[in-house]
């Protein structure tokens, strides 16, 4: 993932007529978003506060150069909307949505491979580079520019975090909210390359949660590549075998390297800094 | 949502998966006939080794099984409905099942060569894995016939392949296991047991699901019903993070409790009524980041909560973010303090 892809200028907003897209658009705009056009199919013609609505992403691309999607269209119709973005040759998309089901997901990972697309989400906040823009719908007003990077699999936990942060004083450069699911278009991984990469960054804080095994994959992967601090934080060490904690991916397997007990040590012993509470980990960077 | 093992097997035969020939009924319905087996469903496995099968080989008999196998509770589930299957005549089994690998987001075929209730015991490393995207299942069961060295079984399992897939794809399933799949003395594979889970967000464009244990509240999860802690947060990650703290400060909490994105007031009472059903909890840690949510809402609910249930346990509040200076100050008006931070509430709670 190249941090270019975040510094696009038009960005679109499918769904944009719903109620969600339409509120969190003015929000996205109010933060300086340089928002050029919605997608509601059937609505096109139309404009939401001067903004002009087209049918589809093809027929918006044909007037505009579009950079960037943020998606909010409803859970049965958002593996079409993907799939049109993808079409379209949108560099970034970034899916708000929730609730997407699995096999639309696994259709949207196969139609990614080879695209010229990078998908963040579904189920997330969105990605915020604070004093640049907003993609999604993270609480821009707690956020400071500055030099650490967070990636995250929550959306509360990660306002949290990043209202300590700049409470302590460190500022961001990115906050990626990679989503709740089972099935992600982007993973932990991708975006620790993207903050090894870039010079800006000074530190990079990291927050996992129990189900799958991307934590440990990415703990190989700070291992092997990562020079600058990460501070990781796992929720869910009380959660029970087998039960869903909220978010759809947020499940217990069988597989014992799945619980936050594991994921913690594995970061730990991969180099990474842990702690058991939010609170506690940002009182750790440094 | 799993399936309990009929339902799933009604799911494989619609799918021409072969199955044995079987009647579930339930305690008004007539008894079945011996010679039988007699399968509780209920959805916790190790139903086997706790008594949850029986085999009844008289009719004499059948009333007494019947009895004792609707009243056998397995961790603490007692089955509304009972299988009674065919006996079959077992030469081998297998296993074979159907997953979503997420860590390469692929499905998967999954095969070993020894089936049964000692599945978990065999290494990861000794499984047969192969992508079911990338791989014909033509291919896919031709090899699964050398692999369980059944030569004569190649076109079976081809079909066999086909139809598993297909059905997963065709259920919206996340996972299909069949364990045992059975061989019979007939030379006959068949599937002898069958779990099943359903992803719930496909619920939609699923009007023929009506199952016995339909989708649970993901964002309400019990924890331990004698718990002395109850929790309320908003957003999984977040409600997770609150739990893991209260268990880390020595205490236990009863519930992981989400009100989401979207909360209103009337939601949030709700919450607190679900919690007041907990007889232990003595304390209620809310713990609140307002990003969408209001926390003048969330202090409304509060009071609102506190008006409709008289014996509502002590609270420990912390909110923050999005509004948290007008909830502080509609909950110190009514004598209610916050406390900054979530290790600030653990703090007065073991203290006190």
């Amino acid at each position: 993932m190249d941090k270019s892809i975040f510094t696009g200028k038009n960005v679109i907003v499918q769904g944009i007529t719903g109620k969600n897209g339409q509120f969190h658009a003015r929000n996205m705009i109010a933060y300086g978003t340089n928002i050029v056009a919605g997608v509601t199919p059937g609505k096109g013609g139309r404009a939401v506060d001067g903004i002009p609505v087209y049918n589809s992403v093809i027929e918006a691309q044909k007037d505009i150069m579009v950079d960037a999607s943020v998606i909010f269209v409803p859970a049965p119709f958002a593996k079409g909307a993907i799939f049109e973005a993808i079409e379209a040759s949108i560099p970034l998309i970034v899916c708000i949505t929730e609730h997407i089901p699995v096999h639309d997901m696994l259709a949207v990972r196969r139609r990614l491979k080879n695209s010229k697309s990078t998908l963040i989400g579904p189920n997330c906040p969105g990605v915020l580079t604070p004093g640049n823009q907003l993609l999604g719908i993270i609480p821009a007003a707690l956020s400071m520019h500055g030099d650490t990077a967070v990636v995250s699999r929550s959306g509360t936990l990660t306002y949290e975090t990043m209202d300590l942060l700049t409470k302590a004083g460190f500022g961001q450069k990115y906050i990626i909210g990679i989503g709740g699911d089972m099935i992600r278009g982007t993973n932990f991984i991708e975006c620790l390359e993207l903050f090894e990469n870039d010079p800006e960054v000074q530190r990079i804080v990291m927050i996992g949660e129990i189900g799958g095994t991307d934590e440990i994959a990415a703990a190989d992967y700070i291992k092997a590549y990562v020079t600058k601090p990460v501070y990781a934080y796992i929720a869910g060490h009380s959660a029970p075998v087998g039960v869903q904690m909220g978010h759809a991916g947020a499940i217990l397997g069988e597989n014992n390297q799945e619980s936050a007990t594991a994921k913690t040590e594995y970061l730990t012993k991969s180099g990474a800094i842990t702690a058991d509470s939010i609170t506690e980990l940002v009182n750790r960077v440094q | 949502m799993n399936l309990l093992e009929y339902e799933a097997k009604g799911i494989l035969q619609n799918s021409n998966i072969p199955i044995p020939k079987g009647i579930p009924f339930r305690t008004n319905d007539p008894l079945p006939k011996a010679p039988t087996v007699l399968k509780s469903q209920v959805h916790t496995g190790g139903r086997g080794k706790a008594g949850g099968v029986i085999v009844v080989r008289e009719q004499s008999e059948i009333a007494s099984a019947t009895n004792r196998i609707f009243n056998l509770a397995l961790k603490d589930e007692k089955p509304q409905t009972v299988l009674a299957e065919e006996l079959l005549e077992i030469s081998h089994e297998y296993y074979l099942s159907i997953i979503i690998n997420r860590a390469t987001a692929d499905i998967e075929l999954v095969a070993h060569k020894e089936g049964g209730i000692e599945i978990e015991s065999h290494d990861a490393s000794e499984f047969l894995r192969r992508s079911l995207t990338s791989n014909s299942t033509d291919t896919l069961g031709e090899m699964l016939a050398e692999y369980y060295d059944l030569p004569g079984q190649v076109f079976t399992l081809q079909e066999l392949v086909k139809n598993l897939y297909s059905c997963f794809i065709k259920s919206d399933a996340t996972l299909l296991e069949i364990n045992p799949l059975i061989l019979t003395k007939d030379n006959t594979l068949m599937a002898g047991d069958c779990k099943m889970t359903l992803d719930d967000d496909a619920a939609f464009r699923h009007p023929e699901w009506h199952f016995e244990q339909m989708p649970t509240n993901a964002n309400f999860v019990t924890l331990n019903p004698h718990g002395s802690i109850a929790t309320i947060a908003n957003g999984a990650g977040l409600a997770m993070a609150t739990v893991d703290a209260v268990k880390q400060a020595g205490l236990t909490p009863a519930n992981f409790l989400d009100i989401g994105g979207g909360a209103t007031v009337e939601g949030i009472v709700t919450s607190f009524q679900m919690i007041l059903e907990f007889p232990n909890v003595n304390a209620i840690v809310i713990n609140i980041f307002g990003g969408i949510v209001r926390c003048d809402d969330v202090a409304n609910a509060i009071l609102e909560a506190r008006k409709q249930f008289t014996n509502l346990p002590h609270l420990y509040i912390r909110l923050s973010g999005n509004k948290s200076a007008e909830a502080t100050r509609l909950l110190a008006d009514a004598g209610l303090i916050l406390y900054p931070d979530l290790p600030a509430c653990l703090k007065e709670l073991t203290n006190g």
